[in-house]
């Protein structure tokens, strides 16, 4: 037992270790050619996996199995991100700046999954309340001089309150009228921004001070690499943070609650739920992580204007969730990775960037229709599932 | 024997414009009871449980639960105070597991919240470890087949097994009233055999449940029921037990059509 047990361990750290030095690699060749390479990799895989279904859900048994080693294993070689791919990529610096973006998306896209995915209340103004957050945690920084550790939840919560603003369309419409209503909100959002004089107008606010927490500047390098390495940290955290509630609340009664009231609404409410309070609370918790996001890019980046909040984003975020997958954590990580790594690589080819990037998108939901890595069965916990 | 009166409704009116669905309708329903409800298509059998489950607000007359006054009051209001339902349609949700869609029931009765749910696991998984020991007592009595499917989603269940977890859902919570709309819609006589034989199960299982049905399948209220309602055009036409209310010239009529006299035949 013990011994087949080990070998488990061994078997993911493989296959964790084979994906992280392929990222590695996908980061060091500067050509058009890794994409593509990568994409038919992936092809390949997703025809193994069908061939081979087997072996194939052995693997990800074996994952399942070993949940607790194969997080921990993923934490240590996050955590030596930086100088490993100091050694290996010659732009480091560039990448380690998109992976921290990748990591922010995330963090929004998980406050997003949260609504779209898991309660089914169809937000599309994410970039809007991902903005507010921004411009909170920007302005209080600039004007009153708020240490980060106070703008940042400030930022979420501020977005929580903005989000209160949607609470007479949300008890009063559903569904895809509830969405037009967000989206409507996102062109407001927008639209203030630029006319509203004391957050900049179209200029936006400058000179957002970085983060320093108790005494220590993140603008200064450790170790002698870059000051992205503390924000990279910084954000790695909050991203576990976020992880850890999403999963927890997933996984109880408020998970099932919430994903009862997406599938059938009026069942719900024959249920006993009360659906309207239900939708509100998850519209204060996605977006205060939303907004603890954006707070964190105001911060990092120190420069933000209202075209950084646009519809554009928010159609990311949204696709970010239904690539990866709704209603799944996991899912919704890989779909950031792919959807803010992708792009990257093809600056290259400016003018079909978009088209490529359009087209990959489509094949992906030809092919999984309900996201790469679509939700599952619900186990609540290990002592639960066992039984029966 | 003097018998409670757990539900009543005083002149439930339903209009949905210049249309009653639902004209002076009284009942009385006793504690302990399998109370049936019959009538054609149409006759306003399922527009009255929606009236008296909060889905529909009647526009006049008043029901009483438990000698509480609940006219309008929303749904998951008047599942609280101990009144559940099934629906005519099976609205359980395919995508989520055997053991969600039951455990789903309990929701007024979690002690559990964000907290619990964030920082004391503990207490919260006690709490589902009990009610998922209710939920396949439940199975069990219905199917015990159902027990190993716990974590399968209910999509892939066939649609009788569907029913007896959707009928599961509404007994987990121990209502006092459970109104099971059209439990054999859309199942062959041998599952209506069977689903009836559950009903039966579930009655000798839990004695203070009032069970309040609608049904189409004369069979089965006929052997089901203690005592019936007949419906047509949203009135009640008849009261009694299941032999008073097929013989009753109203019904008959009501079912079969009026049979004409000669001279009216020619006169048509």
């Amino acid at each position: 037992m013990k011994k087949s047990s080990f070998f488990d361990k061994f078997i993911i750290a493989l296959v964790e270790l084979i994906v992280y030095f392929y990222l590695m690699i996908f980061f060091r060749i500067e050509s058009v050619w890794i994409l593509i390479i990568t994409i038919l990799l992936l092809v390949v895989i997703f025809y193994l996996s069908k061939k081979y279904k087997k072996t194939f859900d052995y693997i990800t048994n074996i994952f399942n199995k070993n949940s607790k080693f194969a997080t921990f294993f993923i934490v240590i070689l996050l955590i030596l991100f930086p100088f490993v791919s100091k050694l290996i990529v010659p732009l480091y610096i560039y990448w380690l700046l998109i992976t921290i973006q990748t990591f922010i998306f995330s963090i929004v896209a998980l406050g997003l999954n949260f609504q779209a995915g898991t309660t089914g209340v169809m937000n599309l103004s994410s970039a809007a309340f991902y903005g507010v957050g921004a411009y909170t945690a920007g302005y209080l920084a600039l004007h009153y001089k708020l240490p980060a550790i106070l703008t940042i939840p400030i930022g979420g919560i501020a977005a929580s309150i903005f989000g209160l603003l949607l609470f007479i369309p949300i008890f009063r419409t559903r569904g895809q009228y509830f969405a037009l209503i967000t989206l409507a909100f996102g062109y407001m959002f927008v639209l203030s921004l630029n006319n509203l004089d004391f957050v900049g107008g179209p200029q936006g606010l400058k000179n957002v001070p970085p983060i320093n927490l108790f005494g220590y500047n993140f603008q200064k390098a450790p170790f002698g690499t870059h000051f992205y390495v503390n924000y990279y940290y910084f954000v790695l955290i909050i991203l576990f943070i976020t992880l850890f509630v999403f999963q927890r609340l997933y996984n109880s009664w408020i998970g099932l609650t919430l994903n009862y009231i997406r599938d059938d609404e009026p069942a719900a409410k024959g249920c006993g739920v009360s659906t309207n309070i239900w939708k509100l609370m998850t519209l204060l918790i996605g977006n205060f992580f939303m907004g603890v996001g954006g707070a964190i890019y105001a911060h990092m980046i120190g420069f933000i204007s209202p075209p950084n909040f646009t519809l554009t984003i928010s159609l990311l975020i949204i696709s970010i969730v239904l690539l990866g997958g709704s209603d799944n954590i996991i899912g919704v990580l890989v779909g950031a990775f792919i959807l803010v790594l992708v792009p990257e690589k093809l600056r290259v080819i400016t003018e079909y960037r978009v088209m490529l990037y359009g087209l990959l998108i489509v094949l992906i939901l030809i092919f999984r229709p309900k996201g790469l890595i679509p939700f599952k069965e619900r186990k609540y916990h290990e002592s639960i599932a066992k039984e029966s | 024997m003097e018998k409670n009166v757990i539900l009543y409704s005083e002149d439930i009116e339903m209009r949905f414009g210049g249309l009653y669905a639902l004209k002076n309708v009284n009942i009385k329903i006793y504690e302990n009871e399998i109370l049936g409800m019959i009538g054609p298509n149409g006759s306003g059998k399922t527009t009255f449980f929606n009236v008296i489950t909060g889905f529909y607000k009647p526009t006049g007359g008043n029901f009483y639960f438990l000698g509480e006054k609940l006219t309008g009051k929303e749904p998951y209001e008047i599942m609280v105070k101990g009144l559940s339902r099934t629906y005519q349609t099976s609205r359980v949700c395919f995508d989520l597991t055997v053991l969600d869609n039951i455990l789903i029931g309990t929701h007024f009765v979690q002690k559990s919240r964000y907290f619990d749910a964030l920082f004391n696991r503990k207490k919260l998984y006690k709490e589902i470890e009990y009610y998922k020991e209710k939920a396949v007592h439940l199975l069990k009595i219905f199917n015990p087949d159902l027990v190993n499917k716990l974590f399968v989603r209910v999509g892939s269940l066939p649609f009788i097994d569907r029913r007896r977890v959707e009928i599961s859902r509404a007994m987990i919570s121990e209502p006092k009233l459970i109104l099971l709309d059209e439990p054999s819609a859309g199942m062959n006589a041998d599952e209506t055999q069977e689903l009836m034989d559950d009903i039966g199960k579930v009655r000798s299982e839990m004695k203070n449940v009032t069970i309040f049905i609608i049904e189409h399948d004369m069979k089965v209220i006929g052997t089901v029921t203690e005592r019936v309602y007949a419906l047509n055009f949203g009135q009640v036409i008849a009261e009694g037990t299941y032999e008073e209310v097929s013989n009753d010239i109203d019904v008959k009529e009501a079912y079969f059509g009026k049979e004409l006299d000669n001279e009216n035949r020619f006169a048509a």
